[in-house]
């Protein structure tokens, strides 16, 4: 098992692991929309995207599970007491997705010691996909 | 329509029973090969009891039980206009295969706004979910925005 995070490794400022994510493709939407039971038809029939206007996009919970899967790359799932996050932009078949994160706060007290991270998912025109922060409490 | 009279609206629980293999096929989905999440000696190794569930696993009972939808229902929304804006959740404690879960879903905000984009209105939802041993296991807050 690989050494685990400590609350002393870290700094404010301290960047988590990147994460980059192969292109998200049709068959991936579709595995999501199985997996997850939203069958929002937008996600999964492109002319239903092109219907109304903004074409096939991905679940915006895929691009949040992105998001889980770097932070707990990095910080064991146990550890993670809040995840937030805002959706701020489309993702589409063939973008790749990159997540990336650093330490904003560091909090020690009642014996916790907790770290705030921000957390932001791009695509490769370095649009942001997904914003938000993260808690975790390490020992 | 927004109607703030309808913050503090609570709908009547929902269970959900975890299941191993869904928690692999969102990981698989998602491409998380994180070994924790679907093998379990290396979950226990890693310190779990078993295969954890992954951080935005709770959004599945949040689509197969159509809990989502009879809210959207209840509330006249129209879900063809609905964005979904934010998704916070809060752990309490990790959520395993075997569990039974119990949902309980509130409205706790419901709010007018314009902007360039025109009239909308932002609904949050809180979904707190316990255990069969009734600990809280994860508390879920969506905010959707209805387009006008």
């Amino acid at each position: 098992m690989e050494k685990e995070i400590r609350f002393d490794d870290l700094n404010v400022g301290s960047e988590m692991s990147t994460l980059v994510k192969a292109p998200v493709d049709h068959m991936q939407l579709v595995k999501y929309s199985g997996a997850s039971g939203d069958f929002n038809p937008l996600h999964t029939d492109p002319a239903v995207g092109k219907a109304v206007g903004i074409g096939q996009i991905a679940h915006g919970m895929l691009i949040m599970g992105f998001v889980g899967q770097a932070i707990t790359d990095w910080v064991p799932k146990k550890f993670l007491k809040k995840l937030s996050v805002r959706f701020a932009g489309m993702t589409r078949p063939g973008d790749v997705v990159t997540v990336t994160g650093k330490v904003r706060e560091k909090v020690a007290e009642g014996g916790l010691k907790k770290i705030v991270c921000d957390v932001q998912a791009r695509n490769q025109k370095e649009e942001v996909l997904v914003s938000g922060f993260f808690e975790a409490v390490l020992p | 329509m927004a109607d703030a009279s309808a913050v503090g609206k609570e709908y009547p629980p929902f269970q959900w029973e975890v299941e191993r293999g869904k928690i692999r096929e969102l990981v698989q989905a998602i491409g998380d090969k994180n070994p924790v999440y679907v093998d379990r000696v290396a979950a226990v190794k890693a310190g779990y009891q078993d295969t954890p569930a992954s951080p935005t696993y709770i959004t599945c009972p949040m689509m197969w039980t159509n809990i989502l939808f009879t809210f959207v229902k209840d509330m006249k929304i129209d879900f063809a206009k609905v964005l979904h804006g934010e998704e916070t959740y809060e752990y309490f404690q990790e959520i395993y295969p075997g569990d039974t879960l119990t949902g309980k879903m509130k409205i706790v905000g419901m709010e007018q706004k314009s902007g360039k984009a025109g009239n909308m209105d932002i609904v949050r939802l809180e979904i707190m979910y316990s255990n069969q041993k009734n600990e809280p296991v994860l508390k879920a807050t969506t905010m959707v925005v209805e387009r006008k």
